[in-house]
């Protein structure tokens, strides 16, 4: 916890402070306006409700007025509240598979990350080809990435941000001015964003896309067909990024003994590997073995959670060593978020949206994409992309309706560039934390991640032209 | 006619710090006034309050006091200042009766806490890490000295018990807590952090502390957060030279520059006229002084300037004592330094032993009415609580913590 002071004049304190709670009474007049106006044609009476909860929680999630989990937690006791599900639906939603399937992976990422094994994999990779400066930095990046594969980003930056500070200090780069210093950070965070959309685990909210299409439509996406779909994005991506993190932030050093010296002796501080390592290790890849092969006969969610089991009955793990790992709020938000988005649908107001209010924006599937597409990258970069997809998510399913096209398509045009956010600090932690460094700055942040930013969504959108159609998903 | 100060009181506090007076058992037992504990103690003296409320702390046991032109004489239960031409009527402050309790754990209250004008000053640690070193500043008596342990750590609960028996009394407004040097990060903030939250929690008090610089920003930010209403971060001296050799701890460990940013630093963080720092008057030229006063006032931080006399057993003695004379036109630049850069001088009042800066206005001729009118309100029961409220709200309004929310 921080302590910080505003140091502005004390009268636009005061006039700042004043302004919550004018919000709150101006977002409870605009409700009860919103659910007292006349409801339009083609729209129930609980429709209209649902949207009128729908625009306060959006403006909620998108000010952070409250925190996300709140909102959440507001929306799940007003939807029952207003007559636009039952008491027993709504909070029966809150155990949709998608919770409890980010619930076990943060579980399992905890046991992993407690466990040391996942440092280790870290330093044995950098130790082994971090000996040159593209070396080093093309390990940090693609281990980041690739760590974010299996666990959260946020995790995985968390864990290798002391590593590499630890390197940039040893090779003496100076902070806000080592262009290779930039370069490492840079790494860092884009190799994690990138890496964190390219399965299930990279962070809660593919699933939370998955939960909330499946309680929508009763589809499903599972583990390895969204691997299929979203890995030559990712690949593509990786290479760009490598490139644009290289050509923005050339190296201007030459000398790694030092870095190298450093590797030698962390290695010998962590020693030799051990059982509990080799045990959470062998879980881990187990659970990945299954969620990838039979996750959709077994369910994503039952795997995660007999991983969990497996993990305390075989005393890998206690209960206070994972606890810290376990986001309560990002599982409650979850919950919130499908909730209402399954208000939304089945109330008919989502598709009273697409059909009266979106239709215009696009003409075309394609087009549709690219419009959602290039609504969630733009809005991920101020927002949470948790809230990015359960703002999006249930109007994009009522748009997929009217268009006949698969809502499945709609959820990769959401929840993938929903975890592409390049450009501030602020738009995910694994760029949080890069800038904590005092190497890379908010304005080399902005000015490479506007660059790569455009550049996904052209990159996400050609290979929805071109490749999607190659694996059977048809536009 | 014998000059005299009687009629003014900026001059005549001056003359009595640097003086002394003389005073008989007999009248001392009148003004229930007991000895002080500890002829070391830097603020050793008998209490009187001069015309226009202004305190002052005299010398009256040491042997120069013995010399001293001025008596203090008892008339019909009222007290006069004579100086051989005339005579002037004060008030003498009472030794508090709290002086006289003991907490739970059987500490003289009077060890703890020693009320001086309207502050109760407390050290919860009496211990000082440039003593080890023998580093300490070579003005200073205490021998302060950490391994020795000479004076113990008080706990929480014996501040509190002090504090209030103090403010049963009505003998107090503010709590003054200072801390000596250690080697820390945070300016000995940490340490005082416990005592700051104690206090603001059992008292609607207002509280100014006197820290040593900490190394980083934050922790003066932190200092504010917890509760601290004024903070003084003390240079003594502003002559580069001569700080390194009056001053050589502060000097190796904290370094003048950086008392000086964290003093400009503090400014932006506290209320006007709550970050100050001691220039100790007559230990360099009073030019430096006087420079001193133009650089501190101009980043917002006041210049309270105690005069120097030699205190029993401290090393520094070879000083030449400046004369009333000498040390009155640093007192006025210090009034019109301050007005000049609108320092609020409501804080820094009712010390005995210092002279404020609106105590400077008495060298410059100025009645500064409206300026002492504000401090007068300030100090009725009904200022003190709207103080108190208004430094609470602006707390509130400025500190926010940041902890990572989703």
């Amino acid at each position: 916890m921080n302590v910080e002071i505003d140091r502005r004049p004390i009268w636009i304190i005061v006039i700042s402070k004043g302004l919550r709670p004018l919000f709150f009474l101006g977002l409870g007049l605009l409700f009860l306006y919103l659910i007292n106006l006349p409801t339009p044609e083609g729209l129930t009476i609980q429709g209209q409700r649902a949207i009128s909860l729908f625009v306060v929680c959006m403006i909620l999630w998108v000010t952070g007025m409250l925190p996300l989990a709140i909102t959440s937690l507001f929306a799940i006791v007003t939807v029952p509240l207003l007559g636009i599900l039952d008491r027993k639906e709504t909070y029966a939603l809150f155990g949709n598979e998608a919770v409890f399937f980010i619930l076990g992976a943060f579980i399992i990422a905890g046991a992993v990350m407690h466990s040391g094994l996942s440092s280790r994999i870290a330093l044995a990779i950098m130790n082994r080809f971090g000996s040159t400066q593209t070396g080093l930095l093309a390990s940090i990046y693609l281990l980041a990435a690739s760590l974010s594969f299996f666990m959260s980003e946020h995790a995985v930056a968390a864990m290798l941000f002391p590593i590499v500070l630890e390197i940039a200090k040893g090779l003496n780069l100076r902070p806000g001015k080592s262009s290779y210093g930039k370069a490492l950070f840079l790494s860092l965070a884009w190799g994690c964003v990138i890496g964190g959309v390219a399965t299930f685990l990279g962070g809660a909210r593919v699933p939370l896309a998955v939960g909330m299409l499946k309680e929508a439509t009763g589809v499903n996406i599972d583990f390895f067909e969204y691997m299929v779909v979203v890995f030559p994005t990712v690949l593509i991506l990786l290479l760009i990024g490598y490139l644009g993190v290289t050509k923005f932030f050339p190296s201007e050093i030459e000398d790694m003994h030092l870095a190298k010296m450093l590797f030698d002796r962390k290695m010998k501080e962590i020693g030799k590997i051990a059982y509990m390592e080799y045990s959470v290790g062998i879980v881990m890849a187990i659970t990945i073995f299954f969620w990838m092969f039979f996750g959709a006969w077994l369910g994503i969610a039952n795997i995660a959670i007999v991983s969990v089991v497996g993990l305390f009955v075989l005393k890998l793990v206690r209960w206070k060593d994972i606890e810290e790992y376990v986001n309560w709020g990002i599982i409650l938000m979850y919950g919130g978020a499908i909730t209402l988005g399954t208000a939304m649908e089945r109330s008919g107001a989502a598709a009273w949206i697409a059909n009266t209010v979106i239709s215009d924006w696009a003409s075309s599937p394609y087009a549709i994409i690219a419009v959602f597409s290039l609504l969630t990258i733009l809005l991920t970069e101020g927002m949470s992309n948790a809230a990015v997809i359960a703002i999006l998510l249930p109007v994009g399913i009522g748009m997929a309706g009217k268009f006949n096209i698969e809502p499945k398509i709609i959820t990769y045009a959401i929840a993938v560039p929903a975890g592409l956010a390049f450009c501030f600090p602020m738009s995910t932690p694994a760029n949080a934390i890069a800038v904590s460094s005092g190497y890379v700055t908010t304005r080399d942040m902005a000015k490479a991640g506007a660059v790569m930013m455009l550049l996904a969504w052209i990159v996400f959108n050609l290979v929805a032209r071109f490749y999607w159609p190659m694996v059977g998903i048809k536009v | 006619m014998k000059n005299t100060y009687l009629h003014n009181p900026g001059y005549l506090k001056i003359d009595l710090m640097l003086k002394g007076i003389r005073v008989d058992g007999r009248v001392l037992k009148k003004a229930g006034f007991d000895k002080c504990r500890d002829l070391i103690d830097i603020a050793c003296g008998l209490d009187i309050i001069l015309p226009y409320s202004t305190w002052v702390t005299v010398p009256y046991i040491e042997d120069f006091a013995q010399e001293s032109p001025y008596e203090l004489i008892e008339r019909d239960g009222r007290f006069f200042i004579f100086d051989g031409s005339g005579s002037v009527d004060v008030s003498v402050v009472a030794t508090p009766e709290f002086y006289k309790l003991k907490t739970s754990t059987g500490i003289p209250l009077s060890n703890i806490g020693l009320v001086h004008g309207g502050y109760i000053t407390i050290t919860p640690a009496t211990q000082c890490d440039f003593f080890n070193k023998n580093i300490e500043c070579r003005y200073c008596a205490g021998n302060l000295d950490i391994q020795g342990g000479k004076g113990r750590v008080y706990t929480v609960d014996e501040v509190l018990e002090t504090v209030g028996a103090a403010y049963k009394e009505g003998k107090a407004e503010i709590v003054y807590l200072s801390i000596g040097f250690s080697d820390t990060s945070d300016g000995g903030i940490e340490f005082l952090k416990p005592y700051i939250t104690a206090i603001k929690r059992n008292f609607n008090t207002l509280i100014a502390i006197e820290a040593l610089p900490p190394k980083e920003n934050r922790w003066v930010d932190e200092s504010y957060a917890v509760g601290a209403d004024s903070v003084l971060y003390n240079l003594e001296i502003f002559d580069e030279k001569l700080f390194k050799e009056i001053c050589p701890g502060r000097d190796k460990l904290i370094g003048r520059e950086r008392y000086l940013e964290a003093l400009r630093y503090a400014a932006t963080i506290f209320p006007n006229g709550t970050v100050a720092s001691h220039l100790i008057v007559g230990l360099e030229p009073v030019e430096s002084t006087m420079a001193g006063i133009d650089f501190f006032t101009k980043i917002g931080v006041v210049p309270i300037l105690p005069v120097y006399r030699p205190r029993v057993e401290a090393k520094l003695t070879q000083y030449r004592i400046l004369s009333t004379e000498e040390v009155a036109p640093v007192y006025g630049h210090l009034y019109n330094a301050v007005a000049a850069n609108s320092i609020n001088t409501n804080w820094v009042r009712d010390i005995s032993i210092v002279t404020t800066p609106l105590e400077g206005r008495f060298f410059v001729g100025d009645e500064a009415r409206m300026k002492t009118f504000k401090q007068n309100f300030y100090k009725t029961r009904l200022g003190l609580k709207a103080a108190w409220a208004l430094a609470t709200l602006r707390r509130k309004l400025r500190v926010s913590t940041s902890s990572k929310d989703i």
